[in-house]
């Protein structure tokens, strides 16, 4: 006879608990299909088409102005002091390596899993692109290097040429990891992925120097240094968010990719668990098989969503290139129009993990009270109480809900903002820099419609 | 590494009451005076395969609560045979294939004596295979009719929580007699809302009842007033199923479309299992009658043992974690971890299992078991084990919604639910 699923109201109340990455948010599905969030799409895609016809009454230049940064303190030297923070998060990955091969096998009673997924993919990410350069004291990678090599000589040269294409491939077999291997969160397996990612960045390091490969190879570094071009400050500078992108960033064709990759990642991420594409790939969302099932069409529609967006967005330059009356190399504006995504690559990541988060945070803290399960409890963690009601309280779910739409319009009109800047640095006239935008203008409101649409569709996976 | 000392902080993170606080209090570790009488005072592993993510997370929470309470109380009691318990929880992440990798990392890396917990179906199906061959004895609580429908084998039984059919065909005497004849269900199409249609449709056939209609919803449906219309002006009564994030439109829509004239409603709390009541858009459900497995809200009859228990896991009188109010507990299962841990322990202790050499001992033992009488191991209430299909059976629920709670009119007896065998597992080799 058929077997009896049950379903129930886990599909209702989806995961929640979840540690990793790939089965965020929506606690609260029941009650986000019952706000009213047709009108809040149409008002959320107003704001950004509203956003682009004020860009329309700015004379040429006048942006270059408010984009400008102000300079405080440009003379400060390099401090080594981010050194120890280095090492000490060498020594802090060692022990949750360690904690991963050895402690909990819950992922849910795991530092190694919980650390990695809700402190440093979720939180560290939103701090690296909003507040301040963490990555920079917290990256574990040198700090060891360092120690064991102060004076390290690189054994061969990494080209230049090759830039940061390696990250690029790096962070797209990471974001594979991500959505669509089939136990991202087991402690012992992440530990030892960890660790084997550890010990390539270590020996990438000595044979091509600590520098190049950091800046060329180690997808987390580059990711974070690229999305550190929208923090407001700077090296003593301080501007509106996007503005280190008009002044001394270079990009190239692998920047580009490396933020389209991000996008459509993140993209992908919040479409995969859709009954929309459930329904697309035969999968009944009250029956969802579980990932091992899903490996494959998880995996194609990642790549297929990064393929997909790249043409989408290349035709939308591509038009307006053609359509200008000046020559603008297409090359050239697909590499710095694609840079103004950033902000929403940003938007989608603290929008799509925001509700995990909320959750998962307590875990971390509550966990760290006892890290090694020896039945610890350090400074009286463990006696807080991890709290998810908040999250069946309609008026919660709708404030929740609004700030994620929120953010996710917010990051469309600075993309808007930024698209309409480089627009300036390669046209003169008005009328120009709204042709070259005419594409990616339509791309923009339609994407914000889907962004708005992901997070409020039912769910299954 | 031990998990024992996990129990504690578990019932830590996930809100545990006083009652539980208690039980763990005696600090009953491994070693300690509490087992020294035992052989070894080796601990009886028990691997627990937890729907810690996925789509099974918000069940995978309580049963975690449950399960760690009921390990507290059994080593508060003494152990199993004299040595302590120790859960070694694992995530299945609600996926058939993680499940029986679990498995196996249970029997060969972590070396337990026995798997438990599974609820999810598909993970069970999955799953118990792989139990088979490992000739690891497998203690689901999944609900599901695969255990008696004798799709799995010998190494797997379901001893502490009832099986679907057995829920469904318990109903039909109550709705007959009470709420109407002519039925009409809505149900999600598949083969969760297919089984309800066939089990229920057979079992109020032969109460004299008809189903007049039979609405199959397509499960990606998240708006249902189109389907309204088709429920016949002659029905009397609606059976409803329906499982998803699209459950509390589809109480509102229904309360717009029937206003204030309706037919009797009857449906499984499945479909608001962990969700409260009182929420905005269930107003319409006052009046209605639902399934439950054991009466989330406290009654005024609540045995002992039942208060018990709903102390030893943390829930409030109205179901949810005392320390977060808003929290509702999937209460209508989540006593099968509890009292599909005691089975184990019973289990174990009349076979006098000694190791992973005795499991198969283990499986006869209870393959042997009857009755179970109402008491704390078993304070959803009486239960008779059918040691043919390695399945429970028990007492039914039906409460209805009245002033924002359900409260119980009536209990379907445990042999409402009865029915033929459809397996006699014991005939199987080991």
């Amino acid at each position: 006879m058929a077997p009896i699923l049950k379903p129930l109201l886990a599909a209702f109340l989806i995961a929640v608990s979840s540690v990793e990455p790939a089965f965020a948010h929506a606690a609260d599905q029941g009650f986000v299909l019952l706000l009213p969030t047709t009108a809040y799409i149409i008002g959320g895609t107003l704001t950004v088409a509203i956003t682009i016809l004020l860009l329309v009454c700015l004379r040429p230049g006048q942006l270059a102005t408010v984009l400008r940064p102000i300079v405080l303190n440009r003379g400060r030297g390099d401090s080594t002091w981010h050194h120890w923070g280095q090492i000490a998060a060498s020594l802090c990955l060692a022990g949750l390596i360690l904690i991963g091969l050895r402690g909990p096998t819950d992922p849910q009673a795991n530092l190694m899993p919980l650390v990695l997924w809700t402190v440093w993919w979720m939180l560290l990410f939103v701090v690296q692109a909003l507040v301040f350069d963490v990555w920079k004291w917290v990256n574990p990678w040198p700090g060891l290097h360092r120690l064991l090599a102060p004076d390290h000589k690189a054994l061969f040269r990494l080209p230049k040429e090759v830039s940061i294409w390696p990250a690029v491939i790096l962070m797209a077999a990471f974001q594979g990891f991500v959505l669509a291997d089939a136990a991202p969160n087991d402690p012992g397996r992440l530990a030892r992925f960890a660790f084997g990612y550890w010990m390539f960045t270590l020996a990438g390091m000595t044979l091509f120097g600590r520098r190049p490969w950091l800046e060329q190879v180690e997808c987390f570094s580059v990711l974070f240094n690229l999305i550190g071009t929208m923090r407001i400050a700077r090296a003593g500078a301080f501007g509106l968010p996007g503005w280190q992108v008009f002044h001394g960033s270079r990009f190239d064709l692998s920047h580009a990719a490396l933020v389209l990759v991000t996008l459509a990642a993140g993209s992908f991420d919040g479409l995969y668990e859709t009954f929309w594409w459930l329904a697309q790939i035969g999968v009944n969302p009250l029956e969802y098989p579980g990932r091992t099932a899903l490996i494959w069409p998880t995996t194609v529609g990642l790549y297929g969503s990064v393929l997909l967006l790249s043409c989408v967005f290349g035709f939308a330059v591509f038009s307006g290139t053609v359509l200008v009356r000046e020559k603008i190399p297409f090359k050239n504006a697909f590499i710095h129009f694609s840079i103004t995504l950033l902000p929403i690559a940003i938007g989608y990541h603290f929008a799509h993990y925001f509700v995990t988060f909320l959750v998962q945070i307590q875990v971390v803290i509550a966990t760290l009270a006892d890290p090694f399960a020896l039945g610890w409890n350090l400074f009286g963690l463990g006696s807080r109480r991890v709290m998810v009601g908040f999250l069946t309280v309609p008026g919660t779910v709708k404030a929740i809900w609004l700030t994620q739409a929120g953010v996710v319009v917010m990051s469309h009109v600075l993309a808007v903002i930024l698209s309409h800047r480089t627009a300036e640095t390669f046209c003169h006239t008005r009328r120009d820099i709204l042709v070259l935008q005419l594409g990616l203008s339509i791309l923009m409101i339609c994407y914000t419609i889907f962004g708005l649409w992901l997070l409020a569709s039912p769910r299954g996976a | 590494m031990t998990k024992t000392s996990n129990i504690s902080r578990r019932k830590t993170l996930l809100g545990l009451g006083a009652g539980a606080g208690a039980l763990a209090a005696g600090g009953v570790l491994p070693g300690s005076l509490g087992f020294a009488q035992a052989q070894s005072s080796a601990p009886i592993k028990i691997g627990f395969q937890k729907h810690a993510t996925g789509i099974g997370a918000a069940y995978g929470r309580w049963y975690d609560v449950a399960t760690n309470a009921a390990a507290a109380r059994i080593n508060e009691m003494g152990g199993i045979n004299g040595r302590p318990v120790e859960i070694i929880t694992e995530d299945d992440a609600t996926d058939p294939g993680r499940g029986a990798e679990v498995l196996e990392k249970f029997a060969n890396q972590h070396e337990v004596d026995v798997a438990f917990g599974t609820l999810f179906s598909h993970v069970v199906i999955g799953s118990a295979p792989r139990a088979g061959e490992l000739k690891l004895p497998y203690f689901v609580v999944s609900e599901g009719h695969h255990v008696a429908s004798g799709m799995l084998n010998r190494y797997t039984l379901q001893p502490g929580i009832t099986d679907v059919k057995s829920q469904v065909i318990s109903m039909a005497p109550f709705v007959a007699d009470n709420l109407g004849k002519k039925v009409t269900m809505i149900y999600p199409d598949f083969a969760f809302g297919h089984d309800h249609r066939d089990f229920f449709s057979e079992a109020i056939e032969a109460q004299g009842g008809e189903v007049v209609a039979k609405i199959a919803i397509p499960p990606t449906e998240t708006t249902f007033t189109r389907y309204f219309p088709n429920i016949p002006r002659e029905t009397e009564v609606i059976y409803h199923v329906m499982v998803g994030p699209a459950v509390l439109t589809f109480v509102k829509e229904m309360g717009e479309f029937f206003g204030p004239s309706r037919p009797e409603i009857f449906g499984f709390i499945d479909s608001l299992e962990a969700v409260d009541i009182q929420s905005p858009g269930l107003e319409f459900l006052e009046g209605t009658y639902f399934w439950e497995g054991m009466p989330r809200y406290k009654q005024a009859n609540e045995s002992e043992a039942a208060s018990a228990y709903r102390a030893a896991v943390g829930v409030n009188d109205s179901g949810a974690a005392i320390d977060d109010p808003s929290n509702v507990a999937t209460y209508a299962h989540m006593f099968g971890c509890w009292e599909t841990l005691h089975v184990i322990k019973a289990g174990m202790e009349a076979a006098d299992y000694q190791g992973p050499a005795d499991r198969a001992k283990l499986i006869e033992a209870v393959e042997a078991m009857s009755d179970m009488p109402e008491s704390i191991e078993h304070p959803q209430g009486d239960k008779v084990f059918n040691g043919k299909t390695h399945q429970a059976f028990g007492k039914q629920f039906i409460s209805k919604v009245g002033d924002g709670r359900l409260d119980v009119v009536h209990t379907a007896s445990i042999e409402d639910g009865l029915y033929e065998d459809e397996v006699d597992y014991t005939t199987r080799s080991f």
